[in-house]
């Protein structure tokens, strides 16, 4: 597979932010402005490197190299099909406008000479994750990003974070090493852990294989924060800081719902678990993480909390999509990866500008805030609405394809539970935006006219949420748009068998 | 070159009566002197590595008198591992000495020091390729003698304490080495293990009592002196009281060469058919077990970060036994590689903790707040023993985990690699927090390099990217593992 240039790209993908640590631990004593400029220009490198796969990945299918050499007996490979790269490329768009936002943002945090260096690290991590061509890879992956975005979780020292950061790390230990049982289970019986389409490591109905099973739910579900793995969450996410909390929450918990589709689809097959009824474990776990998701975001006084809250929902839904085991609710799913990452990183980035602008994280002191910072708070209400399922919105595609997945599979039940989350989504959303825009008489000299309105932020700040929010409009507008497209094309591979 | 492994045992005994000698001389320094002399050891042993690679395995018989009247060294797979293991970190741990002896003893006596280093380090490579009951007991009383000496030697009560404590429990475990062996003599008239090897099957028909009780004598003398829970308790007073230096080897290499003994009477002696009509391999999972957990458990309930380091190994100790008594190829295969892992992740965290004392005086876990502002390389390289030990990959330690997760997965109870991944959890819940505390949760105070002699920060720098190394590119390592691995289980 070695050779031509194109297959070195993931590997360079995710090599490229890792080694970029070691020129910036010498940048950053010498000047933060240039080590701001070198992050951001990493993280972008990095997006372009994703970026110029695609021509290759459309002609050969995959494209990859690996390095057996490297943790002998399983090697370290590279490999990405069109799933992985649809990940690998929200990841890192995501990432570079969260490094441009944090230019910023950081300033007033402080402490950048150690939130940049882990900050690159676990993007190489991230990619790592979605380009890995074997589990072992994956876990090596997964376990660097976890363990560097425990430093982003901890960054601001307090001793609400120390706790959160310290409940984060021994859950992640433990979700990594239940992976790590996993895959030793795997390797054992199967002989090998490779991500291959139609290959799959378990044909029969052992016990080990239900435990291993049971062990990659448990270290993918962990990081992806669905019930009962979840209490890690709503502690650590509102306590970092607001760039990493729209990383953690956006991306890095997809890497779990990436694992958990790898698992299901290429390690089992939808055959295996259709006839094992495993996939029941999954639906009944869905169901209880959206309800509890939503339920509990409703009684969130903190924003950044309330969002993290939804965030839980949020894995609940795409849970689903995996558990039905249809073309259309693993689209849905699919499709809701994407469009979670985009909706999930605005509100955090929105929320992120009003603490940085104004300094309040309640959200019952938030009345009229919409004069204050009308273009972010415009965003924040695109998005709210995204994640309710208002119509033209991407959220809205996802809740569609969801629903016909579940009538697919012939289990009305959960489009029942879909309208029900949309609802509670709306009780918690819903006032946040009622209260910026009526909650107080609007006050001209906050507001400051038109000719203010593109100044509430510094532009790193605000371009990045902006662009997502117009993405949360063009991926609802445009049915005919290419993560759409790709995520159709996606779920009828893994359904016809990986 | 076949000469090579008892040319390094003899020329470290001469090395340890030479330096009395020599610490008169006024313009010599013993430290240097020592160093050039361990130097030369390791050479010798990667020598006689790739003489071994090149040419196989061979016995050694001194004088050329073979077996029922001479003494047998086999030079074979596990002997190089040991060899290896003993000379490197020895060398590093030696480094180290030369600044820090300064601090840890009486002035005056670094010489005498560095003769108990030498008499230590003979008497551990020469165990390491014993095939000879007799010539095991002789270096195993050498060793316990300067080991027990080497913790005696910091001018303080509690070392003392500590030493006399390793001594009594240390002779109980030879004068059972030295019963068993007159046992099995009796039965077979042999003291060669490879004859005694031969012999024991159709002496166990006739005495099949004699040998149980040689070989129960043979695990528990042992067991003692390489702490197999519950006989360790010894050992915590030992390595946390004792000079950095001693400690690093203690925990990195003394406990370790026992274990070897164990498996060579085990496997070279005893064989597997019969260690496997017994049920010894349950009782040693059985206590190897419990040891994972109490001194997991007993660790997270320590102040003293040194005594934290020693309940740690009675727990890593209890890896190497389980992946023995796993009797499965892979399960040895990471027995032994944890051998080196361990020997390189422990000594690197005593030196590292070491170095904290050095500079700061601190022993106590909580005060060691921030420490990573003042110490950033000592503490990284300590955040990479203590990575290692919980077994994140990317790190040694990771890959002795996996190995033995195979092993137990070979051996078809997968219960042990439960215990193996509850173990790690524990490991990190006493690990990581010094580690954070040396990072995190407190405004940072002034950044400033570590400012530690050279000789100080360098061997533990180098134990870490040894470490690192090894847990990227284990391959050769996994390789000679399993080519000793083969030795004990074809």
């Amino acid at each position: 597979m070695n050779g031509e240039f194109y297959n070195y790209l993931p590997l360079w993908a995710t090599l490229l932010p890792v080694l970029a640590t070691i020129p910036l631990f010498f940048i950053e004593r010498r000047s933060p402005m240039f080590r701001d400029f070198f992050a951001i220009a990493v993280s972008g490198l990095t997006f372009l490197t994703v970026a110029i796969m695609y021509p290759y990945i459309a002609a050969h299918g995959t494209i990859g190299v690996s390095y057996p050499q490297v943790f002998p007996p399983f090697g370290i490979s590279f490999q990405v099909d069109l799933l992985g790269y649809l990940l690998a490329l929200i990841a890192s768009a995501v990432w570079f406008l969260a490094t441009l936002y944090s230019r910023v943002y950081m300033q007033h945090e402080g402490g950048g000479n150690r939130f940049y260096p882990f900050l690159l690290l676990s993007l190489g991590g991230c990619i790592g994750v979605f380009t890995a061509s074997d589990f072992f890879s994956l876990f090596v992956f997964f376990e660097l990003m976890s363990l560097s975005a425990y430093v982003l979780v901890v960054h601001e020292e307090t001793e609400a974070a120390m706790a959160a950061g310290y409940k984060y790390l021994i859950l992640t230990l433990i979700g990594g090493l239940a992976l790590f049982f996993g895959i030793v289970i795997a390797y054992e019986l199967a002989g090998n852990v490779d991500i291959r389409p139609g290959h799959f490591l378990f044909t029969e109905h052992t016990r080990l294989a239900f435990v291993a099973f049971l062990s990659f739910l448990v270290g993918f579900g962990m990081k992806m924060g669905i019930f009962p793995m979840h209490v890690w969450l709503p502690d650590a996410h509102p306590v970092a800081p607001s760039p990493a909390s729209a990383l953690l929450s956006g991306i890095m918990l997809k890497t779990g719902a990436y694992g958990l589709l790898r698992v299901v689809f290429n390690i089992y097959g939808a055959d295996f678990i259709q006839e094992a009824g495993w996939h029941i474990i999954l639906l009944v776990l869905a169901t209880i993480t959206i309800f509890l998701g939503s339920a509990v975001a409703i009684a969130q006084p903190d924003i950044k909390r309330r969002l993290a809250y939804s965030s839980i929902g949020q894995m609940g839904y795409i849970l689903l999509g995996i558990g039905l085991l249809t073309v259309t609710g693993l689209q849905g799913g699919i499709f809701h990866i994407f469009s979670h990452a985009v909706m999930k990183s605005t509100l955090f980035f929105a929320a992120g500008a009003i603490i940085y602008k104004t300094g309040k994280r309640r959200v019952a002191e938030m009345k009229g805030i919409g004069y204050q910072l009308p273009v972010t708070l415009a965003c924040f209400s695109i998005a709210s609405f995204a994640m309710i399922g208002i119509p033209p919105l991407n959220g809205f595609i996802s809740k569609l394809l969801l629903s016909m997945g579940s009538l697919d599979a012939g289990m009305p039940f959960f489009v029942v539970l879909l309208i029900v989350s949309s609802l509670m989504n709306g009780i918690y959303y819903l006032p946040i935006v009622i209260n910026a825009y009526f909650g107080a008489k609007p006050d001209e000299e906050k507001m400051g006219g038109w000719r203010r309105l593109f100044t509430e932020l510094k532009p790193s700040m605000l371009i990045p949420i902006c662009l997502l929010a117009l993405a949360c409009l063009i991926f609802g507008l445009f049915p005919g748009n290419f993560p759409l497209k790709w995520a159709e094309i996606i779920a009828t591979m893994l359904i016809g068998g990986g | 070159m076949t000469h090579l492994p008892i040319i390094v045992v003899a020329l470290y005994l001469a090395t340890a009566f030479a330096l009395p000698l020599l610490g008169r001389v006024k313009k010599l320094h013993t430290g240097y002197f020592s160093l050039c002399i361990a130097t030369a050891g390791l050479v010798m042993s990667l020598l006689t590595l790739f003489y071994v690679a090149r040419e196989g395995t061979f016995s050694y018989f001194p004088g050329d008198w073979p077996p029922p009247v001479g003494i047998e060294l086999s030079v074979d797979w596990v002997t190089v591992l040991m060899h290896l293991t003993i000379n490197l970190i020895g060398l590093l741990v030696l480094f180290y000495c030369i600044e820090d002896l300064s601090s840890e003893v009486r002035p005056g006596h670094e010489t005498w020091y560095y003769t108990l280093f030498f008499l230590l380090m003979a008497s551990l490579n020469a165990l390491a390729m014993a095939f000879d009951m007799f010539t095991v007991f002789v270096f195993t009383e050498i060793c316990t003698l300067a080991a027990c000496a080497l913790v005696a030697i910091k001018p303080k009560a509690l070392c003392v304490e500590a030493a006399f404590k390793y001594l009594i429990l240390s002779t109980l475990g030879s004068g059972m080495l030295l019963l068993g062996t007159s046992l099995v003599y009796m039965v077979t008239g042999h003291l060669n293990m490879g004859l005694i090897g031969q012999l024991l099957p159709q002496a166990i028909d006739l005495y099949p009592l004699n040998i149980l009780i040689a070989l129960g004598l043979f695990i528990i003398g042992l067991g003692i002196k390489s702490a197999l829970f519950p006989l360790h308790t010894w050992l915590p007073d030992a390595h946390s009281s004792a000079p950095t230096p001693s400690s690093a080897l203690l925990s990195g290499l003394v406990v370790k060469l026992f274990i070897i003994v164990v498996g060579r009477i085990i496997f070279q002696v005893f064989g597997s058919e019969l260690f496997l009509m017994i049920p010894i391999p349950e009782v040693i999972l059985l206590f190897a077990t419990f040891g994972i957990f109490a001194g997991s458990l007993m660790a997270i309930a320590q102040t003293d970060i040194k005594r934290m380091l020693a309940y740690s190994s009675v727990a890593q100790v209890c890896y190497i036994y389980m992946g023995m008594a796993l009797v499965s190829q892979t399960g040895i295969q990471g027995g032994l590689l944890h051998v080196f892992n361990h020997a390189v992740m422990k000594s690197l965290l005593f030196l590292a903790a070491g170095a904290f004392i050095y500079k700061t005086g601190i022993r106590k876990i909580e005060d060691l707040v921030g420490i990573g502002y003042r110490m950033p390389l000592t503490m990284a390289a300590f955040s990479v023993g203590a990575l290692s030990m919980v077994g994140i990959p990317g790190f040694s330690g990771f890959i002795s985990k996996l190995t033995l997760a195979f092993g137990a997965l070979e051996a078809e109870s997968p219960f042990f690699v439960v215990v193996i991944i509850i173990s790690s959890l524990l490991n990190a819940v006493y690990y990581l927090p010094i580690v954070l505390r040396g990072f995190f949760g407190r405004p940072a105070t002034e950044f400033q390099w570590d400012k530690l002699p050279l000789l100080i920060i360098a061997p533990v720098l180098a134990l870490a990217v040894i470490n690192i190394f090894f847990g990227i590119f284990p391959g050769s390592l996994q390789e000679l593992a399993r080519l000793a691995a083969e030795t004990w289980l074809p």
